[in-house]
């Protein structure tokens, strides 16, 4: 299992925006095994989680348990605040309704 | 808000208690010593994980669309350390067991309740 999870440049991009000082290029292979092992258990939580549901699909729900389990998500950060932080404007268009719906208020449907 | 205050400081006085307990009995069993300090550290790192738990466990009874926590959602907290969560297997198999036991009793005594009824009500009939 030579091939990583997620291309070498963008892994290597995103690890040198959120790192505050110069990053070895060497690193590459042990941030690729890491990032292995946190799919594996993400895959593993996620089952879980849905199973617990008594369901077979994984759904916003469970990755969002999951990432308050996780502590990314608290009473004072919600998901919604982190979508609009860290991912780009097309991905926040299908996770936030409200974004696309013009001057529309759409209520939030995962609620 | 002080009567929560006193009511946070009862609840850990409880918690503190019972786990100076426990450290005694772990303590005498190793034969070693246990500071004062070092129990109350235990005693207030048990409140504050509590805090985590009751969390979860209501995040994860949500989540299963129920109002109750039940054993599922225990087990999902203890997931993750394997050691723990066979512990928490096993003794979620006794309880069951336990509950099992004590809900065929209570069948079996309101079943000869019922028959000792009916009995009466025979004997009534026969002697009426």
């Amino acid at each position: 299992r030579s091939a990583g999870v997620l291309p070498k440049s963008y892994v290597m991009s995103v690890f040198k925006h959120f790192a505050k000082s110069k990053v070895a290029s060497d690193v590459y292979p042990v941030i690729s095994d890491i990032l292995q092992r946190y799919f594996d258990r993400l895959a593993d939580d996620l089952e879980a989680y849905s199973a617990h549901a008594k369901r077979k699909t994984i759904e916003v729900e469970d990755v969002e348990l999951l990432m308050r389990r996780q502590g990314f998500v608290t009473d004072s950060m919600p998901v919604n605040v982190l979508i609009e932080k860290f991912l780009p404007l097309e991905y926040r268009k299908l996770l936030i309704p409200v974004a696309t719906s013009g001057n529309k208020v759409v209520p939030d449907q995962r609620r | 808000m002080d009567e929560k205050e006193a009511h946070t400081q009862r609840l850990k006085a409880a918690v503190h208690y019972t786990v100076s307990k426990i450290c005694q009995s772990t303590v005498a069993e190793c034969e070693k010593q246990i500071s004062k300090q070092a129990v109350a550290a235990i005693a207030e790192t048990t409140f504050r994980q509590c805090e985590i738990f009751a969390k979860d466990l209501e995040a994860f009874a949500r989540h299963a669309k129920r109002q109750t926590i039940t054993v599922d959602d225990v087990k999902l907290l203890a997931r993750r350390s394997t050691a723990l969560s066979s512990h928490m297997q096993q003794k979620s198999e006794e309880l069951a067991m336990n509950n099992q036991e004590l809900k065929e009793k209570r069948k079996k005594n309101a079943a000869k309740r019922k028959s000792k009824e009916m009995e009466g009500n025979e004997a009534e009939e026969t002697e009426s």
